[in-house]
């Protein structure tokens, strides 16, 4: 049984061991911690009971990355049956899960890939979310992806095929706002086009993080890497969603390594609730301009 | 050939250097022989190779820093 959800806006940050300190020392500055699923299914005893203790303190959601569910290959119970069973000891807030394919054919990709955007891997991921839902009890939140590459085969754009799982799932979104503004810069097109074209009540939580440029002169893209700090127009991004949904947010900052201070995440989940006040503002201004013309 | 086939195709040119180097000097050659439709030997054909290229540098990167954490 997931958690009751509060009727407001969350912000909060991905727990990793070396920001564990900084974290606990700081809970009142946090609403909500995301937790790696993975890193629990086998963990040790001790591990699992310091995650409870972390549960019982702050608020959890509960954030998978391998189970590769837009994929059309079914997704291996076992490890459905895994984040079930981390799911009822934890009660997380929510979980979730990226629309990406991890392996194929016994290969295993070891990142998250964008598979084809195409009629079989939406009919694969719909699969895949009704039987997770089943066996978890409770539907994830599911994740756009970043990409390097432009997914080859694909026959619609990120958006319809994002759009095509939400609405053809009982799953909401987590939509990854670094992600997509990695993909908008590396494949050319326009991040507001994407969030105006997607069901925007299905939003229901937010990631932010940073990433740098790689590739020859002429030939680069932005990498997803979670290793530098929220470029300003992923804030612009999160207030323009913010304008657009009036259901509470769950935003959480990620980030993998090269740690800064705690008080510069905390000073990044600042900026991330004043650009999700600034959004909210201008929807309550615009329904009035609305309902005065 | 079923999607998920094209998955494991796509899946064996992102991580194995050999096959990939196969891919890149003779794309269509190596989806045929991989029994891709027509339809997916075209897509693979016209694979985004600068994408190609720095995903396969990029996974590259993140599994000797899985191996280096294994050996710490």
């Amino acid at each position: 049984m997931m958690g009751s959800r509060a009727l407001k806006d969350r912000i909060g940050l991905g727990w990793r061991p070396a920001l564990a300190a900084g974290i606990l020392s700081n809970l009142d500055k946090i609403d909500i911690v995301e937790v790696i699923a993975d890193d629990f299914f086998n963990a040790a005893h001790r591990e699992r009971r310091a995650l409870r203790t972390l549960a019982a303190q702050t608020p959890i959601a509960l954030h998978g990355v391998s189970l590769g569910l837009a994929s059309s290959v079914a997704v291996d119970p076992k490890r459905l049956d895994h984040m079930a069973r981390l799911c009822a000891e934890i009660a997380p807030v929510s979980w979730s899960e990226h629309l990406a394919f991890v392996r194929g054919g016994g290969v295993e990709i070891g990142h998250l890939a964008a598979p084809p955007r195409t009629t079989a891997t939406i009919d694969g991921a719909l699969a895949n979310l009704a039987n997770a839902t089943t066996i978890v009890g409770v539907a994830p939140q599911v994740e756009n992806v970043a990409t390097l590459i432009d997914p080859p085969g694909s026959d619609r754009n990120e958006a319809t095929w994002v759009s095509e799982i939400i609405r053809g799932s009982n799953c909401d979104l987590l939509l990854d706002l670094h992600n997509l503004y990695a993909n908008a810069l590396n494949f050319n097109f326009d991040p507001i086009d994407f969030i105006t074209s997607i069901p925007a009540e299905r939003i229901a939580a937010i990631h932010l993080a940073g990433g740098k440029w790689i590739g020859k002169h002429g030939a680069q893209r932005l990498l997803d890497d979670h290793l530098h700090d929220v470029p300003d127009s992923v804030y612009d991004l999160l207030a323009e969603v913010g304008a657009r949904t009036r259901r509470p947010l769950t935003v959480i900052l990620e980030r993998d390594g090269d740690f800064p201070f705690i008080g510069c995440l905390l000073d990044q989940l600042d900026r991330a609730r004043q650009a999700l006040s600034r959004g909210r503002a201008r929807q309550i201004n615009e329904s009035r301009e609305a309902a005065a013309a | 050939m079923s999607a998920s086939q094209f998955e494991a195709f796509l899946a064996k040119v992102y991580v194995d250097e050999s096959a990939r180097a196969k891919f890149l000097a003779d794309a269509r050659g190596e989806a045929i022989k991989a029994g891709l439709t027509a339809q997916e030997v075209e897509a693979v054909e016209r694979i985004d190779r600068v994408g190609l290229d720095l995903l396969a540098k990029s996974l590259e990167r993140k599994r000797r820093r899985r191996f280096v954490k294994r050996s710490d």
